[in-house]
């Protein structure tokens, strides 16, 4: 005969106020098999767990059933209860009393009551048919994939290969670094970016455990946590990396003039390239896309000035698999294109340019040596406006919330404007100056002293051009009244925004992303680096906007992530799967296609003992399986059973009601 | 012979009765057929809309329930405020049908408003309805030379949500209209900035400072006249012109057309049935550009390679 435990907690006031908690504990008494109850107002504190332990002795209980928070939040602790006091921890039922009925049947306290003594009865009757369960132990590949050569993937990928875990970096574009190689000067420090990130690249390209793989996309990634498997596909190059020594000649004498994306266009590029001169790998990759001899067969000039005969144009996509553990997601940001401010002139004035055209521009290895220039005729700028929130903050044309990095660097902006063009005035449009930070404050108060910076709280209503310069018309609320400034040049701090193929990359990978298309944390305090898919990290911007610092603490919280997932030679997994009887299995395959995981596969049995003729039958990877129950519910011949979903389970929860 | 319903407006037989003669000769040009709707009424600008909730959508609704009486699906506006008061309501009826039930049961009489007529001003018809291809085909007198400034003013492209026409900040589709008639559109920012609207009568001096810097900026893009398809803003820009050139000290001397005037005269109306008469600003130093060729100046020719100009066109 069971003997069950019934323990109901009054969680503080959460559940006491809108539950009868004394009574749902004498009317569980009631029951046959409860053999004790008591209530306590935190089951989940450390006397709340002895009173679990002592009465599992005192009363030889043989299953436990705890009322009081959704088991996603403290199922783990109570089970740990129940091993601790020598009891099977999967002989623990958790009756949901709170998220289920003291939170959402507030103004009802004797309807809440009822609903709690209803979910007592249930759990206590399924828990008489509870199963002692044990953990079931997973191997694991002791690799980890970080998708994303940025700051954020650079310092994650560091981290993990560091502690002398082998790491898989892909990164889209010929050349790791991402926006951080874009900058000049960073925030508030003024350090040179390229100085702190480029011995960083360098470190990634000569690590031992690191396998860098440029130019490349993660395309499929199937398997669970522990035992990834991964497609990459690595776009032709037309370069044959192991013999090339990144001399330069073939684009020194390439003809073809493209946009150079890592200047921002400001520049040309040739369709043989490398993006910058510090890239890491520092090989170049051909432009399919521009090349006039992949395009049309005509040129070659690259393959002919190749003394180590590198070039191949019949290079084709290949597409390589790793197998890999976890995995850490930084793909970074994309600037918010401003095009809907039509009324800021905004791709009809040439001297209108944004945020990161700006910095390209004040680069020392930017196209114009460091010095900002109008786009339009080329002259250094005397009068610059900036103007912040373009996009951020902005619910009718851009995006609601705020980007975090803009106030900073356009404070910075207006510093290297002042070190670049000494007679220069910088006035700066700005709805709050948002400085929270280590050093931040104190960084823009600063600037603004040294640069004599005109700062004006309003926003820009239109830009207009007056012979070559552009009149910035915008509110000062501080005095109330319209305000026109003269620019030669207006910068746009534009929005931080998700990358654009998030929401295809979360689909593939299995993971979830927000209505903006940022991936989503398992809990936005508690669990940040975490996704909800178990082995799959976040780092950096394409979780939310965020600042250096904050993206390389990150990324190393998901290095240490990663660690602690590696520790041991297997993970243990909780042993609520399902499995199959080949006796009932008529190998009809129903299960295999509404599996959501691929956790089913088909296998070959004798058709009966000693025979040599084999037929079809289901056959589940317990190391996949979810324990989700599709396969249970699709099965014609109840072939399949869900370990702590047993049917005498279930039908005991229906028959107590 | 197309059909098209037209709300003239009040301005139509008064104020723009120029507006209103040419676009009649023009639609004649473009073989289509203006049908009133009959016993219309006042569109509710600009009183209503700042009064009563109920008027501001019953008196342009009544119009709108008429309309469905004759066979057309989409009906011509010639006036902007009218335009306006016309599309909101139409937009808000057909987004909120409670609230078109409700308006309803004050224009009960006339009949029950089904949505089945779609609004559009004048620009909107001949721009996406006939087309510039058409308005092409029927110039006879190109207006080769002159330089006009595309004024849309405040109503005919706002709010985006509402007209879904064109951009609401830089619109383009008067100014594609006048170079079809062979006309330079300038560059220019104030197209959308306000003339200063109805303050016209109450409050003369706002008219005079806002109008005032659309014609100076209409100046400096170098026209020689600006472009309008609004009877408020041609009023404001053209009768208040003498006194704003008194006041800034400046002859502007910038005629105010409608653009189915000039479309009229590029297609080869003679001069005396365009009304030029009505306006106050004389029109004929500013005509007397058509047909004058500007000295073009030479292209210089940048050597290019071969293989780079190749790429260039990919």
């Amino acid at each position: 005969m069971a003997r069950v435990g019934v323990f109901v907690c009054f969680c503080g006031a959460n559940i006491a106020d809108y539950v009868d908690v004394p009574q749902v504990v004498e009317e569980v008494k009631r029951i046959r098999e409860v053999k004790f109850a008591t209530e306590y107002k935190y089951m989940c504190s450390d006397p709340g767990q002895g009173m679990i332990r002592d009465a599992i002795v005192q009363h030889k209980l043989t299953s436990i059933v705890v009322a009081a928070c959704s088991p996603r939040m403290h199922e783990k602790t109570f089970r740990k209860a129940l091993s601790d006091a020598g009891m099977n921890p999967y002989l623990l039922e958790v009756a949901n009393i709170r998220e289920h009925s003291s939170w959402v049947h507030q103004k009802d306290k004797k309807a809440a009551t009822s609903k709690a003594m209803d979910l007592c009865r249930m759990a206590v009757a399924k828990s008489i048919a509870n199963e002692q369960l044990h953990e079931i132990s997973v191997p694991v590949t002791k690799r980890a994939l970080v998708i994303g050569g940025g700051i954020a993937g650079i310092q994650a990928a560091l981290d993990i290969a560091d502690a002398r875990i082998p790491v898989v970096l892909v990164e889209r574009s010929p050349s790791i670094g991402g926006k951080m190689a874009q900058l000049d000067e960073t925030f508030p420090t003024l350090d040179c970016a390229q100085c702190i990130l480029t011995p960083k690249m360098v470190d990634v390209a000569s690590h031992p455990y690191i396998e860098l793989i440029p130019y490349s996309e993660v395309i499929e990634l199937q398997g669970f946590v522990g035992n990834y498997k991964v497609k990459i596909r690595k776009k032709a190059s037309y370069v044959n990396f192991k013999t090339c020594t990144g001399c330069g000649a073939c684009w020194q004498k390439c003809p073809v003039k493209v946009p150079n994306e890592y200047n921002m266009g400001i520049d040309k590029r040739k369709a043989i390239y490398t993006p910058f001169p510090q890239a890491v790998p520092n090989k170049p990759v051909i432009d399919a896309e521009h090349c006039t001899m992949l395009l049309k067969g005509k040129c070659g000039i690259c393959a002919k000035v190749c003394e180590k005969g590198s070039i191949d144009y019949t290079m084709q996509d290949e597409i390589i698999e790793r197998e890999i553990g976890a995995v850490v997601v930084a793909t970074g940001y994309d600037m918010w294109d401003p095009a809907p401010y039509e009324e800021y002139g905004v791709g009809r004035f040439k001297d209108i340019i944004t945020s990161l055209e700006f910095e390209r521009m004040v680069s020392a290895n930017g196209p114009t040596n460091g010095v900002p220039v109008r786009p339009s005729d080329g002259k250094v700028p005397k009068n610059v406006v900036f103007i912040k929130c373009v996009g951020s903050r902005d619910e009718a044309k851009g995006i609601e919330y705020c980007s975090k990095i803009c106030c900073m660097y356009t404070t910075k902006h207006t510093i290297l404007l002042h070190h670049k063009v000494h007679d220069s005035h910088a006035y700066v449009f700005y709805m709050d100056i948002r400085a929270a930070g280590k050093g931040y404050e104190e960084f823009v108060k600063k600037a603004q002293v040294d640069t004599g910076t005109t700062y004006l709280r309003g926003r820009v209503s239109k830009i207009y051009r007056k012979g070559d310069k552009l009149m910035v018309r915008g509110e000062d609320a501080q005095i109330g009244q319209v305000v026109e400034v003269e620019a030669d040049l207006v910068v746009l701090a534009t929005a931080v925004s998700a990358p654009k193929d998030n929401p295809e990359l979360a689909r593939m990978l299995g993971i979830s992303y927000d209505k903006y298309g940022y991936l989503s944390e398992a809990h936005p305090k508690l669990r940040p680096v975490e996704t909800a898919k178990a082995g799959i990290f976040l780092a950096g911007c394409t979780q939310a906007p965020k600042d250096i610092p904050e993206t390389v603490s990150q990324a190393s919280a998901c290095a240490a992530k990663v660690c602690g997932l590696f520790a041991g030679d297997t993970m243990k997994k909780d042993p609520m799967v399902s499995t199959i009887s080949n006796e009932y299995c008529s190998g009809c395959q129903n299960c295999v296609k509404v599996c959501p995981y691929g956790a089913i596969v088909t296998d070959e049995v004798p058709i009966g003992y000693g025979s040599k003729e084999l037929r079809t039958v289901a056959k589940i990877n317990e190391g996949v399986c979810q324990g989700c129950g599709s396969c249970v519910a699709i099965c014609r011949s109840t072939a399949i059973t869900l370990a702590g979903f047993t049917d005498p389970q279930i039908i005991n929860e229906i028959v107590s009601i | 012979m197309k059909k098209l319903t037209y709300f003239p407006g009040c301005s139509a037989h008064g104020t723009s009765e120029e507006f209103d003669s040419t676009l009649k000769l023009v639609l004649k040009t473009l073989d289509v057929e203006l049908e009133d709707i009959p016993d219309w009424n006042c569109c509710g600008a600009t009183s209503a809309h700042v009064m009563t909730e109920n008027l501001a959508y019953a008196l342009p609704m009544r119009n709108l329930v008429l309309a469905e009486k004759l066979e057309n699906t989409t009906m011509g506006i010639a006036c902007a405020s009218c335009y306006q008061r016309m599309k909101v309501t139409k937009v808000h009826m057909d987004e909120n049908p409670e609230l078109a039930k409700r308006i309803n049961t004050t224009v009960v009489e006339e009949g029950t408003y089904q949505g089945k007529v779609d609004v559009k001003s004048m620009l909107q018809y001949a721009y996406e309805d006939i087309g510039l291809d058409i308005i092409k085909s029927k110039v006879t007198k190109p207006l080769n030379g002159l330089k006009v400034a595309c004024y849309y003013g405040c109503l005919l492209t706002r709010p985006k949500n509402i007209t879904k026409f064109d951009s609401p900040e830089y619109p383009v589709s008067m100014d594609q209209i006048c170079e079809a008639l062979g006309a330079t559109a300038t560059e220019f920012d104030y197209k959308t900035e306000c003339c200063g609207a109805s303050f016209s009568i109450s409050n003369t001096e706002v008219v005079e400072n806002l109008s005032g810097q659309i014609l100076a900026m209409a100046k400096e893009s170098g026209a020689h006249a600006i472009v309008v398809a609004c009877p408020l803003c041609q009023s404001n820009l053209d009768m208040r012109q003498p006194d704003i050139e008194k006041k800034q000290g400046i002859k502007y001397d910038i005629p105010i057309f409608y653009f189915t005037q000039l479309m009229a005269l590029a297609f080869g109306y003679p001069i005396d049935q365009l009304k030029f008469p009505k306006h106050i600003v004389p029109v004929e130093g500013a005509l007397a550009n058509i047909g004058k060729v500007e000295p073009v100046p030479e292209k210089v020719k940048k050597p290019i390679k071969a293989v780079e100009a190749e790429s260039e066109v990919k």
